[in-house]
């Protein structure tokens, strides 16, 4: 007689088995499947559901109150008469305009932080949390850039374009980024986002791929691998800075740090 | 009568940015527990939360209407989990040297559950299950979670964790196997 797998029981537990009615005739005929079930059975049975803490009926508006202000407004969506770079314009600007608020809201706290020196261990947690989230996700832009780049360093000569495309959607974000970091005076990011966007404009004009001289050209003329070790050192820097507002928030709650 | 969440997500893509709020303190809660499940600490999930909120918002126009909001804003929440749970993880690493440090042992806070009417079975039960799950990778750990306490299907767990089903069936295997080898001290022979 087959045994039925520890694999097939664990389906079988959890409702999943592809024919139960076959493995439930087999575990009445076959003691030690039987066994190996009621044992498989008991130790998941200990385990419990961790218990969760609970939250209150305002806990929603709560989170609603600490994202609101970091969420621009979408605009009413337009009648179009076709794919046009004039279309596909207003889509990267909601986008983009969502950016340029996080970036502001980014700013802003920087400045504030750096206006009110030691006052800043006063500043309400949740605050702390929101301009977290927001340093989170300008990091995600510097993420997202730094695997473009490093896709580029290693990309073959190729007819398709998913680079390109990657390029456009960061394209008009970074022209945020970039003119928000200009009037922030920060030249180290403002310098390397300009780069960012130079290179971005190179691959998403290519229409059809990116050839072996388009690649050469990106690598040695505009020094893409010395870009990727800038994006890379302002990545860290500010999740640095993100990993700074949880641990000042942290220190004051008290909470555990896995 | 209240809005459903596609006529919401419709008012909020058309310049109502205050109706993504209804949405926010409808789904919120449950949110949380999965967060929290996942994260194991309370701040990080509500870090979790806002996290999967924003990237919710920011990304609605790529919600597509076919799908529950309910669903969709739970695979991002997920998503923003497991990346917490990694972070910390690599930070964790970071620090192992520094275990020593007296100010270290200072936030780190082990036991949260223990009260006086637990016995002390239940309490070695429960310390060693958050062993042997801090033992697991973030995607076996995540995978176990959802199909054993959030009771979703392998399908749902291959789209949260954007694996195929068969990663997904073979993550929760490997787990339920660590785990019970971790748990096989409590056995009473009989």
């Amino acid at each position: 007689m087959n045994h039925i797998s520890e694999e097939h029981l664990i389906d079988y537990y959890y409702g999943e088995a592809e024919s139960p009615a076959a493995i439930s005739d087999h575990l009445e005929a076959c003691s030690e499947c039987a066994q190996s079930y009621e044992s498989m059975r008991r130790d998941l049975g200990d385990i419990k559901p961790v218990s969760v803490p609970q939250r209150d009926a305002a806990y929603g508006t709560e989170v609603w109150r600490s994202i609101r202000g970091s969420v621009p407004a979408y605009e009413k969506p337009r009648k179009r008469s076709g794919w046009s770079w004039l279309s596909l314009n207003w889509t990267f600007a909601a986008a983009a305009t969502a950016c340029l608020l996080l970036v502001a809201a980014f700013f802003a706290g920087r400045q504030w932080e750096h206006r009110n020196g030691t006052s800043v261990a006063n500043v309400a947690t949740a605050e702390q949390g929101r301009q977290r989230v927001v340093l989170l996700v300008l990091g995600d832009h510097l993420d997202r850039s730094e695997r473009l780049l490093v896709e580029l360093k290693h990309a073959e000569p190729s007819t398709e374009a998913p680079l390109q495309a990657e390029a456009r959607d960061l394209l008009s974000a970074n022209r945020l980024y970039r003119e928000s970091v200009k009037q922030q005076q920060d030249p180290a990011l403002a310098s390397a986002l300009d780069h960012l966007e130079r290179v971005l404009i190179e691959v998403s004009n290519e229409p059809a791929g990116l050839s072996q001289a388009k690649l050469d050209e990106l690598q040695k003329e505009m020094n893409t691998d010395g870009l990727l070790f800038e994006v890379r050192v302002l990545r860290s820097r500010v999740q640095e800075d993100a990993n700074q507002k949880r641990g000042s928030a942290d220190a004051r709650k008290g909470v555990s740090i896995l | 009568m209240e809005a459903n969440d596609h006529e919401i997500v419709r008012r909020v893509l058309a310049g109502d940015k205050e109706a993504y709020g209804v949405l926010v303190c409808r789904h919120s809660q449950y949110v949380f527990r999965v967060a929290f499940r996942i994260t194991g600490d309370d701040a990080d999930a509500d870090e979790v939360v806002q996290e999967a909120f924003l990237r919710g918002y920011q990304r609605l126009q790529s919600f597509e209407s076919r799908s529950e909001f309910g669903t969709w804003i739970y695979r991002i929440a997920v998503n923003c989990a497991v990346n917490m749970v990694n972070k910390r993880k690599h930070e964790a690493a970071c620090r192992i040297g520094e275990e020593t440090d007296p100010a270290m042992q200072q936030v780190q806070v082990a036991d949260t559950a223990a009260g006086p009417e637990r016995t002390l079975l239940s309490c070695e039960i429960e310390s060693l299950q958050a062993a042997a799950m801090a033992g697991l990778s973030a995607t076996e750990r995540t995978a176990f979670i959802l199909r054993h306490m959030e009771d979703r299907s392998t399908s749902e767990i291959a789209t949260a964790l954007e694996i195929a089903p068969n990663a997904a069936k073979q993550a929760v295997f490997r787990a339920v196997q660590k785990l019970r080898r971790s748990l096989a001290p409590l056995r009473v022979n009989p």
